[in-house]
């Protein structure tokens, strides 16, 4: 019994951790701004100052921003199919065959899992200019699928693994084709993995700061982190705290989607790391 | 500039068919984009900072011709950060960087890079208030056209200088002002302490007005005099070591901006604040705040206070020129836009509509203004503007600036005996490559 | 690894066919890495190395036809320069202080989710929401958390005055910043501890229980060492995320009080002062700083590259 309450504690915490700042930016996002401005209702909730969806009315109406969610969207999810194909293929080598460099493969991977991105952005800039990437969406959709490779790598070697091949030649000495085969036995046990290292590249390219705002410079293809941190609202002066709790709520949910709808994926895709495929 | 035209017109192409691509995805978000107009039209493009941005809006559209569509961009909100964006865009060699909103701290870095084109010598005259006009010069040329000119004045809630006993028909002095609000209990004194350009801009108004200057020979670039180290310098550090010390700081002093200080005029007995000109519109009674009359009866605004009594005050000037990007496509479009937008009638109509001061002396005499202000306040602004102590015009005074704010920040550490001669042979070793920044 | 065991069984009986296949299937191996790894070191290998050749000129983006080449001058000046040495001393505080809270934190947080049979679904949902949110959006919702005109982090806290400035001072400063890290990232490292724990055989801790061990020695001797594979792969991964913190610094001090990192002065030479010259020699520094953090792990952990290489 008294483990049981014990764990239930635990449980609350574990849940008061995770949800109070979001409860948090929630809140923050139907106080008036005005109210904000003066600092005339600073408690938790928006008591007296609760200002409806005006907030979030005022963000959706910002053309900036609502370029910002779709560069972010179509950069994420461009970055995030041709970063998945791509280490879908290398996967498979790395699990199935055996090659020299194997090994190098895989430091390379790690080595780029650890590279400090910032050290790249001047560099980068300098490129990027010269050969005209500046500030359009390949310019960012390239270096996100650089640092997004090695996570995919590892999450569909570790899930490639697991795969009973056998069961492809079976399949076919009972009459299937290879591609039968392929399509009918090896897709949906590999699909999950695809699916989870998906999610997983998506996550980071949506997370991205540091070459949002060094490799851009306009609403041509600013992403949503650099859109919220260079957010300017009716006061020039003050940052918009109502303003960019609400945009910051716009941008988080997709995440929270995903999350309710693939968390079992994402989270055997995130230990699958740590424990041995 | 001699940029070669195949070069330009691949980059013409290139941009066309991503803003095509951009427009055909927006539209499916339903938005609207302003790109290269179905006939054929060209679009300039026009970088806003944020203050004003509904007017100037207003403006594009009026200064729109049968030739070309004036579109607008916004920066962000602090003037570093729209320096760096710019910047880079303009590195990049950006041919659709048509017209910028440049801070007037920034002209002569740009100038210097080759990045503006060289405006007609006739974008400034005798009209042009001499506070602002010195801001678009650089190397015998004109690189800029003044759009609004920008000063501090000191703000205060009358109740509250009446209640500290401090006479503000007279010319007060920092420590006046600060024992002021030290003696009413709840009383502060309002500035800007944030780690960034604006409270450069008041230790440069403070040792200005302590008849000192932060670089002596800005035009030698690199290799500038600094001087920090001199009595000035220690004049200044002892009123921001003063505040910084007494219980009329502000509690947010070393984060406070233009728009935190505002707050505090209305809590409690209120607050000395020197801050710059729209802070009129900001507590005149409408749709957009919640002040009364009575509140806004109770506002009083006196000049810049002095460093050294006795020695007049060297206000701060700021405001925004307007540049033509060296890259555009269409220098003689965005030459006559910039004529068309900086014309002393859309300055009239900034002033009134967003508190952005004019820099032309007719823009202060037009009616409209005269009908929208106090005629003293108006006064006390041109006569700042005349008076003022600009900032060094130096290519390399973003390093300056970062290098001052590196030293004197936070204000709770500025110490008259250490932090000028510590700042002065920083500057100079950052200015030398010598110190990282 | 069946495939490779099929054809070293063939191989004996076939030695020919066998280094043909073996041939193919190396040929096709690394047919098949080759775009990821032209598409990994394009966008790393070869802007470092512009990095280090960039790093040995005086090179500004507003003057670039006064680029000179002044050897290691710039490596010099950065070395001997104390906001260096501050900054990376601020760096590695940030560093050991989240990754040991992530850690405790992160381990409980484990336990939890190991024994508990109920709302599964609903602690995993709302690990993954600190895990996914936008760092940007984490600084944001922190730091109007911290400040004392909106937030409620003063009036919760006892002895706090409602009107202190946490971002008025290095400490406080650093603090809010490390908050709002520690936040976002201990749910990653619960879940990378969860997988560990999962790895434990109950068995054997049963058998201890059996011995009539403590909690705490059951915890020292059979659950910890058996997790000392997951937890030091954590450890190093998460150590040199946070050695690389950013975002939570711009958005919440901009640097300002000492709060800046190394990654941020990094950023700062290079994209505010435009210093391409000076922002190269950090970028390499910064670079082989990085190398160092990791080499010094692995060596004093003694961490199993191998696994963390993911090759099981």
């Amino acid at each position: 019994m008294k483990r049981k309450i014990g764990l239930v504690v635990g449980v609350a915490l574990v849940l008061v951790w995770c949800l109070l700042p979001v409860a948090w930016i929630l809140a923050l996002s139907f106080k008036s701004q005005a109210a904000v401005s003066n600092g005339s209702d600073p408690g938790f909730l928006p008591l007296d100052s609760f200002a409806g969806w005006s907030n979030y009315a005022d963000v959706w109406a910002d053309e900036q921003f609502r370029r910002a969610i779709l560069n972010s969207i179509g950069i994420s999810l461009i970055s995030t199919l041709l970063s998945v194909i791509i280490a879908t293929l290398a996967a498979y080598a790395i699990a199935r065959l055996e090659f020299r460099g194997k090994k190098a493969v895989l430091s390379v991977a790690l080595a780029i899992a650890m590279f400090p991105v910032v050290s790249l952005v001047s560099p980068l800039f300098d490129l990027w200019r010269t050969i005209g990437l500046y500030d359009t969406w390949p310019g960012l959709i390239l270096p996100y699928m650089s640092f997004t490779l090695p996570l995919a790598i590892w999450t569909l070697t570790a899930f490639f693994r697991e795969i009973p091949w056998e069961m492809e030649q079976a399949a076919q000495v009972d009459g299937a084709t290879s591609w039968q085969a392929f399509r009918k036995v090896i897709v949906p046990l590999a699909a999950p993995g695809v699916f989870t290292a998906a999610i997983l590249t998506f996550f980071f390219a949506w997370n991205d700061f540091v070459f949002g705002i060094t490799l851009t410079s306009t609403e041509a293809a600013r992403p949503i982190p650099a859109a919220l941190s260079f957010f300017v609202g009716p006061d020039p002066f003050q940052r918009p705290a109502s303003l960019l709790a609400a945009a910051a709520v716009i941008a988080t949910i997709p995440i929270v989607l995903i999350v309710l709808v693939f968390q079992r994926k994402i989270v055997a895709g995130l230990t699958s790391g740590a424990v041995k495929g | 500039m001699g940029r070669t035209t195949r070069t330009s017109s691949t980059r013409w192409r290139l941009g066309r068919w991503r803003t095509g691509v951009a427009a055909l995805a927006l539209a499916t978000a339903g938005g609207l984009l302003a790109g290269c107009s179905s006939d054929g039209k060209p679009t300039l493009t026009w970088y806003l900072n944020p203050d004003g941005q509904d007017t100037l809006n207003a403006i594009a559209q009026r200064c729109s011709t049968d030739d070309y569509d004036i579109q607008t961009r916004l920066l962000p909100t602090s003037a570093t950060d729209q320096r760096v964006q710019l910047a880079r865009r303009l590195a990049a060699e950006d041919d659709t960087t048509d017209l910028m909103n440049l801070d007037v701290a920034f002209v002569s870095e740009f100038a210097n890079a080759g990045w503006l084109l060289q405006l007609p010598d006739d974008t400034i005259s005798d009209d042009t208030l001499s506070g602002i006009a010195s801001t678009v010069q650089w190397d015998d040329g004109v690189y800029a056209a003044p759009l609004w000119a920008n000063t501090q004045v000191l703000w205060y809630r009358k109740s509250l200088a009446e209640q500290a006993g401090l006479d503000m028909s007279q010319p007060v002095t920092w420590k006046q002002v600060i024992d002021a609000a030290d003696s009413v209990d709840g009383a502060t004194v309002g500035v800007q302490g944030n780690k960034y350009e604006a409270y450069v801009v008041w230790i440069n108004a403070l040792i200005e007005g302590a008849g000192g200057q932060i670089l002596s020979d800005p035009e030698a670039g690199k290799d500038a005099e600094v001087d920090l180290d001199t009595e000035a310098g220690k004049d200044a550090a002892a009123v921001i070591a003063q505040l910084a010390g007494s219980s009329a700081a502000q509690s947010d002093l070393s984060v406070s901006n233009e728009g935190t200080a505002l707050a505090a005029m209305y809590g409690g007995p209120g607050e000395f604040m020197v801050n710059w000109t729209f802070v009129y519109k900001n507590y005149e009674p409408s749709d957009a705040n919640d002040y009364s009359k009575d509140q806004f009866d109770d506002l009083g605004w006196a000049r810049y206070p002095q460093t050294v009594a006795g020695e007049a005050s060297k206000p701060p000037v700021g405001g925004i020129d307007v540049g033509v990007g060296a890259y555009t496509q269409y220098p003689e479009y965005a030459q006559e836009a910039a004529a068309c937008i900086t014309s002393v009638e859309n300055q009239v109509q900034l002033a009134v509509d967003a508190g952005l001061m004019p820099a032309t002396s007719s823009g202060y005499d037009a009616q409209e203004l005269t009908d929208a202000y106090p005629a003293d306040l108006l006064d006390l602004y041109r006569r700042s503007i005349e008076d003022a102590g600009p900032r060094p015009q130096s290519p390399f005074w973003a390093t300056v600036s970062s290098a001052i704010q590196a030293t004197w920040h936070s204000p709770a550490d500025v110490d008259p005996d250490t932090t000028p001669e510590k700042s002065q042979d920083y500057v100079t070793q950052v200015l030398e490559g010598k110190a990282l920044l | 690894m069946s495939a490779t065991t099929t054809a070293s069984t063939a191989g004996t009986r076939a030695p020919r066919a066998e280094t043909e296949r073996a041939r193919n299937e190396n040929r096709l191996g690394r047919r098949l890495v080759a775009p990821a790894v032209i598409v990994m070191l394009l966008v790393t290998a070869f802007p470092i190395l512009r990095a280090l050749w960039l790093s040995f000129y005086s090179y500004s983006l507003t003057a670039p036809d006064d680029r000179e080449f002044i050897g290691l001058s710039n490596y010099v000046t950065a070395l001997t320069d104390s906001l260096f040495w501050r900054d990376i001393g601020v760096t590695v505080v940030y560093m050991l202080v989240t990754v040991a809270f992530e850690l405790v934190i992160g381990f409980a947080f484990a336990l939890v989710m190991h024994r508990v049979v109920f709302a599964r679904g609903l602690i995993r949902t709302s690990i993954l929401i600190p895990y996914g949110i936008i760092t940007v959006v984490s600084g944001f919702a922190w730091q109007f958390a911290f400040t004392y005109q909106n937030g409620f982090v003063n009036s919760w806290l006892p002895f706090v005055p409602t009107d202190f400035n946490w971002f008025g001072d290095t400490l406080p400063a650093m603090i809010a910043i490390m908050v709002s890290e520690i936040w976002k990232t201990t749910p990653f490292m619960s879940l990378l501890l969860l997988a560990g724990l999962a790895q434990v055989s109950d068995d054997m801790v049963e058998a201890a229980k059996v011995d009539g061990a403590t909690w705490w020695q059951r915890m020292y001797k059979v659950i910890l060492p058996n997790m000392r594979a997951a937890i030091m792969v954590a450890v190093l991964f998460r150590a040199l995320d946070a050695y690389r913190i950013f975002d939570n610094i711009f958005v919440m001090t901009a640097g300002a009080e000492g709060t800046e990192s190394i990654s941020f002065l990094t950023y700062r030479q290079s994209i505010e002062q435009f210093q391409l010259g000076m922002g190269s020699a950090l970028a390499v520094l910064l670079f082989l700083s990085v190398l160092l953090v990791a080499f010094v792990i692995v060596k004093l952990f003694r961490v199993d590259l191998a696994q963390a290489r993911g090759e099981g």
